[in-house]
């Protein structure tokens, strides 16, 4: 219940009105989609959904409820809790984490200046994609990036968007911070660049991280990692989404100097990886010492493949 | 007859005076609360300048830091603003300071330009926030440099004129 008014406090009233009418169950809805002078759009349970005037959900779009321009922007005054100029770098980015860790991507049309985008303007498409916990999707992996001495392994979790590896990560940090009866849990720190690991609100993570988890919100990878090192002495170091020139010399920082690194990537093979011309360089000196492959076959989160440094795979 | 027409005098006399008085001490009163908004602004500015606190944030901070009638105004914008309710955060802010603030010494210009404010917050980038800001301080600014440069010889003509008042009136009676 909680969760479903924390989503629904950020549409238009109109929107908050019919969405909530609707039964659905939150663990399944994945993306609602805004555009202008469009229909409605939502996606649950991997299945696209129109919705009606009269508040339901249908798979045709007839009848469909029209989304206005003022509805896009009461909603995006909700969104950003009246206040735009908070999420300057965000909205360059091209999305705004709210509370509760989900993603809002949106575009309208983009200011540009010194040939770099400035600000987005007229926003006319929101996309809400639902970030969602899953305690226990991490119980997989957890045996093969742990060792006998309960240390872990530099690893690396590659997926194609959608597929569930931020909800991994979250998992495998609070499993690895918990420990368990067999495993003392051990000191991580977590880069939440975006907020979507721990969803921070106020610096406090709403999402479980485990007990032995600090959390630097919104602070950029490579600088964040560094800081948190130099500050918090963990064990491992935990980031969602490397992939600049940046975030990968910060990377060999902290495989350097003894903590272990757990990161995770977009792309759909290790060769995909290995081909990328910075981050490529650490899978070919062989710095990662565990590799999991993701994808959505049959279900968001499907653990695909994991490989060792030598590109072997042990699953 | 002639004790009833004394404490009429007396009567007249004290409440022209005591008029006097009242606007005098509105007008202190008009200066303390403009500086109390210039404080209460230059912290809202400091907020988003340095932390780019969000507006429901920021406020809800300074309510917890104020006194008096402006916290209650400041901690009733911050629950509406949370509420989500469907109203522009201009709206909110306007309908606020016309229930909240009615009770102060800031005159009717001071309000509308109070609420003026309202109408830029929010929109568009970090600078406009902070030129926003600035805009409405040197305002506040001048208002109250206005007032205290006038404020000794004003009061003396409120006090006066009250005591100088009633005096008329009552020998215009007897």
């Amino acid at each position: 219940m909680e969760k479903k008014d924390e989503l629904l406090k950020i549409f238009s009233l109109r929107l908050r009105t019919m969405l909530s009418k609707i039964e659905f169950d939150y663990e399944k809805l994945q993306e609602i989609r805004l555009r202008v002078n469009a229909p409605m759009l939502v996606i649950y349970d991997n299945e696209e959904y129109f919705l009606t005037t009269l508040s339901k959900l249908t798979k045709t779009d007839t009848d469909s409820y029209i989304i206005s321009k003022n509805e896009i922007r009461e909603t995006m005054e909700y969104i950003s809790n009246y206040s735009l100029y908070a999420f300057e770098e965000e909205i360059k980015q091209g999305f705004i984490t709210i509370t509760g860790g989900h993603r809002v991507g949106i575009t309208g049309k983009a200011v540009i200046e010194d040939n770099r985008i400035k600000s987005i303007k007229h926003i006319s498409f929101i996309n809400i994609r639902l970030s969602h916990q899953i305690k226990g999707c991490a119980d997989k992996v957890i045996p093969y990036i742990t060792n006998k001495d309960n240390n872990c392994f530099h690893t690396l979790i590659i997926s194609p968007p959608r597929c569930g590896k931020t909800t991994l990560l979250r998992d495998v940090i609070r499993q690895l911070s918990d420990g368990s009866e067999k495993r003392p849990g051990l000191t991580i720190g977590v880069v939440d660049e975006r907020s979507e690991i721990g969803a921070c609100y106020m610096g406090i993570p709403q999402n479980e991280l485990g007990i032995r988890t600090d959390v630097l919100d919104c602070c950029p990878k490579a600088k964040g990692m560094l800081m948190l090192i130099r500050s918090m002495s963990p064990r491992i170091i935990a980031v969602d989404e490397v992939g600049s020139g940046e975030d990968i010399d910060a990377i060999e920082y902290v495989m350097n100097c003894g903590c272990k690194l757990i990161a995770t990537v977009h792309g759909n093979s290790i060769d995909d990886i290995r081909s990328k011309p910075i981050l490529g360089k650490l899978v070919r000196e062989r710095l990662f010492e565990r590799y999991i492959l993701l994808n959505n076959q049959g279900e968001v989160g499907h653990l695909e493949e994991i490989y060792d440094e030598r590109g072997t795979r042990i699953y | 007859m002639l004790w009833i027409k004394i404490i009429g005098c007396i009567l007249i006399i004290t409440s022209c005076t005591g008029m006097g008085w009242y606007f005098s001490s509105e007008l202190k009163n008009r200066i303390s609360d403009l500086r109390d908004l210039r404080k209460i602004i230059i912290l809202l500015r400091g907020d988003i300048r340095y932390a780019n606190t969000p507006l429901p944030e920021a406020v809800q901070a300074l309510s917890v830091r104020q006194e008096g009638k402006y916290k209650v105004f400041l901690s009733e914008i911050a629950e509406k603003l949370n509420e989500l309710g469907g109203k522009s955060f201009q709206s909110i802010w306007k309908e606020t300071i016309d229930k909240k603030l009615d009770n102060t010494s800031l005159s009717k210009k001071d309000l509308e330009h109070l609420g003026q404010l309202g109408e830029n917050l929010g929109y568009l980038d970090k600078d406009m926030q902070i030129n926003t800001l600035d805009l409405y301080l040197s305002q506040i600014e001048e208002e109250i440099k206005e007032l205290t440069r006038n404020v000794k010889e004003k009061t003396y003509l409120y006090n006066s004129l009250g005591v100088m008042g009633g005096i008329f009136i009552t020998i215009i009676m007897l």
